[in-house]
């Protein structure tokens, strides 16, 4: 089955009219679902034959954040979620996906998404005593005031 | 038995790049394994927001130090699927040149960590002899061995000249006898096969649930490649095959790299025999008007994802890069379990890790 396709059945099982879905470069297919419906439509993705999540995008756009669960079989598919500023929370799809720990792991300590249900929600690239924000947050700036070593780097000035 | 935990890594000789092993040992028998990521964390995304388009193909390069050309490839056309730029024909092919040197190049490099970790040093010597071709190759063409900066937002920004083609004929000759001659020795090498056979073995199941891709996924039998199943540049005019095997263990990743490496050459010996002429590249403006794209292509390690949004300014809104290494770095854990502590070094190789990207 093509993306294509999929859209189309994917749009019919949520209930979507055809304005959420829009083209994008290269083949892809981006379709803006509520954020309640995301497992639903994970599971509907996986049973028409498209099983590979090539990433999982975040961003922050207009204060709010977008999660894009991007899909791919010889064509594009693409996921759109909004989150509320206030309250990030979304249930994680690790369980359908095993292999999204990572892209979850990742976009919960750069943007400070809360993804229920996360089998292993440790840090994956900042280091364990990391004290600087969410450094990917657009009016965050990360400080590195407080990091290990710092102090070191002040002696050694000073003396 | 008493457990043991062993710290491998960040740094240990076993590994090229920082990383972190912690791997819980019941006598010789892998129980448990713990990976930590971060030690080279730059924060390119980040910084990418802050530079100018053009900035961040330098930016981009410096990702990996392996696969540099391919992801400037991924994010330039991007840009110019934004831009809606058409590269021209000379432009394309001198990209995917280099992208199948790259291939070559990384390929072999790989083999020989393979074989260095496995104890079996003549074939790292010939296979990292042999991978001096290429980078002398690439150096005559873009001046750099490892980092190319070929590519511009419209094009690339070297030309081949009469003296490169003729160089390359005679080097790809050289290179595909010896590589032929490699493939030849490990197939039926018995050392090499009771090193590499039967550990590290990753089922078609847990490929298609951990998103596996590239040479790992292949290895399990998965036949997905993107230059053919979703082709940029212009690798619809080239004719290839895609070698996929079933074992799905560490032999069948190694026969599968090399055969790769054959496909390679041969695809490089098609671009220069069918060259077009023309310009290189066309001038592209500065300002990139708002949007969004997603562009994969076809790493050495497997698809390389990008995401570009613009918001009509110099600099771009969010770029997201996503590397095969992620992929197939999730996937280690359960490889390792159950194994021998001594064939730890071989499945770690044996995945063909690139921490640098994997980290950005």
């Amino acid at each position: 089955m093509n993306t294509e396709k999929a859209a189309i059945e994917l749009r019919d099982v949520l209930n979507l009219d055809k304005s959420t879905t829009k083209q994008i470069p290269f083949n892809e297919v981006e379709i803006s679902i509520p954020k309640q419906q995301l497992l639903l439509a994970v599971k509907t993705i996986l049973k028409s034959g498209i099983w590979h999540l090539s990433a999982i995008t975040c961003q922050q756009l207009e204060d709010d954040f977008i999660l894009l669960y991007h899909f791919w079989k010889s064509g594009g598919l693409t996921l759109q979620i909004r989150l509320d500023e206030k309250k990030p929370q979304v249930d994680s799809i690790c369980p359908l996906i095993p292999g999204a720990e990572y892209y979850e792991r990742e976009a919960r300590e750069m943007f400070g998404i809360e993804f229920l249900g996360l089998p292993n929600p440790v840090p994956l690239l900042l280091p364990d005593d990391w004290q600087g924000g969410y450094p990917m947050r657009k009016k965050e700036q990360p400080s590195y005031d407080k990091t290990e070593g710092d102090d070191l780097l002040e002696k050694g000035k000073s003396s | 038995m008493s457990k043991i935990t062993v710290p491998i890594g960040p740094q240990h000789p076993l590994l090229k790049e920082p990383l972190s092993f912690l791997v819980s040992l019941e006598g010789e028998k892998v129980t448990d394994s713990v990976l930590r990521l971060g030690y080279v964390h730059r924060g390119i995304e980040k910084l990418a927001e802050q530079r100018t388009y053009i900035q961040n193909i330098y930016l981009i390069e410096r990702i990996c130090g392996i696969c540099s050309h391919i992801h400037s490839t991924t994010y330039c056309q991007s840009v110019e699927a934004l831009l809606k730029l058409k590269v021209p024909k000379r432009g394309l092919y001198i990209r995917m040149l280099l992208c199948e040197l790259e291939r070559i190049h990384s390929h072999l490099l790989w083999l020989g960590v393979l074989a260095k970790n496995i104890g079996l040093n003549t074939l790292f010597m010939y296979a990292w002899r042999d991978r001096e071709i290429v980078l002398n190759i690439m150096e005559e063409i873009s001046g750099g061995r490892v980092s190319h900066s070929v590519n511009v937002i419209g094009g690339v920004q070297v030309n081949l000249t009469e003296n490169h083609l003729s160089l390359l004929q005679q080097n790809l000759q050289k290179l595909n006898t010896r590589v032929k001659e490699i493939l030849r020795s490990i197939e039926n090498d018995r050392s090499f096969q009771a090193r590499t056979q039967k550990i590290g073995h990753l089922s078609l199941e847990d490929i298609k649930r951990y998103c596996v891709v590239g040479p790992v996924a292949r290895a399990s039998g998965l036949d997905i490649d993107i230059r053919r199943d979703a082709p940029y540049a212009a690798y619809d005019e080239l004719t290839f095959e895609v070698p996929v095997m079933t074992e799905g263990d560490v032999w069948a990743r190694s026969i599968l790299r090399v055969l790769e490496t054959l496909q390679a050459i041969r695809l490089c010996v098609q671009i220069i025999n069918n060259l077009p002429d023309g310009p290189v590249s066309i001038p592209a403006p500065r300002r990139v008007p708002a949007g969004e794209v997603v562009s994969r292509a076809e790493a050495p390690r497997g698809e390389v994802f990008y995401y570009v949004r613009s918001d009509g300014s110099q600099n771009p809104a969010r770029l997201k890069v996503r590397t095969p290494t992620l992929t197939t770095l999730i996937t280690l854990p359960g490889q390792l379990k159950n194994m021998q502590l001594a064939d730890v070094s071989a499945i770690i190789a044996g995945v063909d890790l690139c921490i640098a990207c994997g980290d950005r």
